[in-house]
């Protein structure tokens, strides 16, 4: 199978920046003692096929059987794949279907990336800050 | 209407009707029937040609089935009806309701009954918060059914009502023309079915109306019956423990709750009806107290956190690597991102408590496997305490959010605005590091330990966790022992500065074992003095402090799930006689509540109101106060595991009498336990 026609091979492609991302250590911690198998069906006639065994990713463009099959738009995957759209919310909101084993799908999820303005810091709060905050009660 | 409300469940979905089996809910009215956080009937009324109907009686059979038995007529006057409408309901995707309208006379009557239906879809954050929907609404008929839809882009949910009977199916309910014989009945099967709609309009009926149901029903009817059987027995001199235990055991089994990952597992949700979803540190306290009696809630807890541990840093989730999550939902607030909880990580202490109930269950079961495939999110979560939970930078967890707006501002278990204060009633600010984190995270690293060292065979892993432990007992046992009052502030402000008021906080760190033993008694002598034991129990915060209120939600109140860590922490330090006093407090206070513990009860001295009062909250029963009479148990048999076998050292209080448990599962297949009530708990407390 090849990829999708529409894509200019000069563009960069978050899809498959975030595929090759995933593959190139081959091992993933979290995935360790588990195993599953899902396919991505993008919009027309792209795939993703995604095999997991005991930590070990890999990943083809090839329309395989897989435990979860899940279909998504090409625009929700590239916001999923580069963290602008939560798996669990898209699922929730009818964004994403998926046919089969959706542990499957939960599973894989772990390894999407954050928000990308999220900095994991905030600014300390004062003492004086949190009884302003309360006075008015 | 009638105040009475009546709820029956299985797993999140739920109706909370009149005592008519009526629901007709204004949008901040808590009625309905609810599925996945979702309302998807606020409106479910019956009439007899046109009339409403009275209650005569009605009957919680089972915690998913109802019984409701009615007349015609306001019921204000005395009642002579020639006719009696009974409805069975029962909750399974929805509910199936059986409806029977008897005939007391001699002659046949013709009769209009009709269900008046409709469905406002709102998600449980806007009941609780009154907000406005921003998406459309649609009734249609179909095949016989009336579906009930609302849609926003591509997110739709849906109600399908159908009959087994004929009946004339508008766009808001269903009205049926039935003759019924003289000393006769007519009956109609009516099915609500809560489904996720598609995208693009109604399409089939969903799987699953009549047939399965049927088969649903009998499973649940089954398991019930298999689960009660499957408990240990107990045995008491003292005949209200053993309905409080049966009390228990039917109340956890009505809240256990399946993901949609693991639908044959159940883990305790948090309370019944508004938090069936997995909350991490209820769905951990819940299963260590359960531990002894069963390990399935443990297992399925460890596996269901683990699958949704954090993975990345998410400011709007409050998530970070390793971290394990405070609350599931699964509304249109949630899908659309207008609340952040698809999974919320807004807590500071599940993923230690996740740890310990790790080591717990296994010293329990000797499920070495569980332990193996757990051992990747164990190693994740040790790392969240070190490299993302010192918030403050001074070595211990402590807690802030990122997400402002929506986010929780308290991420420990007193997660109220005003329960961590100073003694003078100041509030201190963020990062808070509150007292029994740094407990919780001391347990989690030497229970990890032990876990390294045996089980995943990585000595050195072992060692390096057992040094940090004992260094942060040192640091803590220096930085948050106030010397003149001789206890542990509840928290270290953001600038280090002790929080000085005296909480119950104090007895989560003997659970954790963090206190050096040379401080131990003095924390004792806290808790059961007057400030702090009100006769029942422990109060959340000690007389005489600032905030101290007895009916305040975590300021003053006695909460049953505290008390029974707390005994397991005083047991854990030797303070047998201790224990037992708050064995018997809250043994006590639950017979008075006629078996089923309210999440918590006011503060007021026990010699001053006789009877402990209910503090008014919307849960019942609340998942930890369901457990605490299984923990408590646990405490005054002084049960414990080594290795293959089961300690037993009882010190029970002297009411109890003779108490025997039998048939306790764990890694030595099933065990009795036996202990005798010997310590006069009167002669304890100081009054």
């Amino acid at each position: 199978m090849s990829n999708a026609k529409s894509r200019s091979a000069t563009t960069a492609d978050p899809i498959s920046d975030f595929f090759a991302g995933l593959t190139e250590p081959g091992h993933i911690a979290t995935f360790e003692r588990e195993a599953a198998t899902l396919r991505f069906d993008v919009d027309d006639g792209e795939h993703w096929h995604i095999t997991i065994h005991d930590g070990d990713v890999s990943v083809t463009e090839q329309l395989l059987p897989a435990d979860a099959i899940v279909q998504v738009s090409r625009p929700n995957f590239e916001a999923m794949v580069t963290g602008r759209l939560n798996a669990q919310a898209a699922l929730l909101r009818g964004l994403m279907t998926c046919d089969g084993d959706i542990a499957a799908l939960m599973m894989f999820q772990r390894c999407l990336p954050g928000p990308p303005g999220s900095t994991g810091t905030v600014e300390p709060l004062s003492s004086q800050a949190v009884m302003a905050q309360r006075r008015p009660q | 209407m009638s105040d009475a409300l009546v709820q029956i469940l299985e797993g999140n979905t739920f109706v909370v009707s009149d005592d008519k089996g009526d629901i007709a809910a204004s949008s901040t009215d808590p009625t309905g029937l609810f599925s996945f956080d979702t309302r998807f009937l606020s409106r479910w009324v019956l009439t007899v040609n046109g009339q409403r109907l009275t209650a005569l009686s009605t009957d919680d059979l089972q915690y998913f089935q109802a019984r409701f038995f009615l007349v015609p007529g306001s019921g204000t006057v005395y009642v002579d009806s020639k006719l009696s409408i009974i409805r069975l309901r029962e909750v399974a995707d929805g509910f199936h309701e059986e409806l029977r309208v008897l005939n007391h006379e001699n002659d046949p009557v013709d009769l209009e009954i009709r269900l008046e239906a409709a469905s406002d879809f709102a998600d449980l954050f806007e009941v609780k918060d009154a907000l406005k929907k921003k998406g459309q609404y649609r009734n249609e008929v179909t095949g016989g059914s009336l579906v009930l839809r609302y849609e926003r882009d591509t997110y739709a949910r849906e109600t399908w009502i159908s009959a087994s009977e004929p009946a004339t199916v508008d766009a808001t309910g269903l009205t049926f023309h039935a003759t019924v014989p003289g000393h006769g009945e007519w009956a109609t099967d009516l099915d609500v079915v809560a489904s996720q709609g598609m995208p693009d309009g109604i399409g089939e009926a969903p799987v699953g109306i009549r047939g399965r149901r049927r088969q649903v029903r009998q499973d649940m009817a089954r398991g019930l019956q298999k689960w009660l059987q499957r408990a240990p027995t107990v045995d008491c001199d003292w005949e209200p423990l053993e309905h409080i235990y049966q009390r228990c055991m039917t109340d956890l089994a009505a809240l256990r709750f399946s993901t949609l990952t693991m639908p044959d597992h159940a883990l305790p949700a948090a309370g019944l009806p508004w938090f069936m979803t997995i909350f991490g540190r209820d769905s951990i306290f819940t299963s260590l107290q359960a531990l002894p009696f069963t390990s399935e809630l443990a297992e399925t807890t460890l596996r269901a956190l683990a699958e949704r541990q954090g993975t990345r840093i998410d400011d709007f989730r409050d998530e970070d690597p390793g971290r394990m999550l405070h609350e599931m939902r699964y509304g249109e607030m949630t899908a659309f991102e207008e609340r952040p909880h698809s999974p919320y990580y807004g807590n500071a202490d599940a993923t230690m408590l996740w740890v310990v109930l790790l080591d717990e269950y296994e010293r329990w079961t000797g499920d070495s496997k569980l332990v193996h495939d757990m051992e990747q999110a164990a190693r994740a979560a040790l790392a969240w305490i070190d490299e993302y939970a010192d918030r403050q930078g001074n070595g211990y967890v402590s807690y802030q959010r990122r997400n402002a707006k929506t986010g929780l501002e308290n991420q420990c278990w007193k997660d109220s605005w005003d329960s961590i204060s100073y003694r003078n009633g100041d509030l201190p600010g963020f990062p808070r590091a509150t007292c029994e984190l740094q407990g919780y995270a001391y347990d989690a690293k030497m229970r990890a330990a032990r876990l390294a060292r045996h089980i995943w065979k990585d000595a050195a892993f072992a060692d390096q966790l057992e040094k940090e432990a004992a260094d942060l007992k040192r640091r803590f046992n220096r930085d948050f022992w106030i010397k003149d009052g001789e206890y542990f502030a509840v928290a270290l402000d953001a600038d280090g500065r002790q929080v000085d008021s005296l909480t119950s906080n104090i007895g989560h760190l003997l659970w954790s074992g963090i206190v050096d033993s040379s401080k131990a008694k003095a924390v004792v002598r806290h808790l059961m003095s007057p400030q702090m034991f009100s006769g029942w129990g422990v109060r959340t915060l000690a007389e005489g402090e600032a905030r101290y209120n007895p009916i305040g939600y975590h300021v003053g109140t006695v909460w049953p799930f505290d008390n029974s860590f707390i005994a397991w922490g005083l047991r854990r330090y030797g303070f047998k006689a201790e224990a037992a006093a708050i064995v018997a407090g809250i043994l006590e206070a639950a017979e008075v509540f006629d078996g089923r513990l309210p999440e918590a009860f006011g503060g007021y001295a026990r010699s001053s109101t006789r009877y402990p009062v209910q503090y008014p909250t919307a849960c019942s029963p609340q998942a930890w106060s369901t457990g605490a009479p299984l923990l408590l148990l646990r405490a005054g048999l002084g049960l414990e595991p080594n290795g293959d076998n089961l300690i037993v050292d009882p010190a029970l209080p002297k009411r109890i009498g003779n108490l025997e448990l039998l048939d306790l599962p764990g890694r030595w297949k099933r065990i009795d336990a036996f202990g005798r009530g010997r310590i006069d708990t009167d002669r304890i407390v100081r009054r």
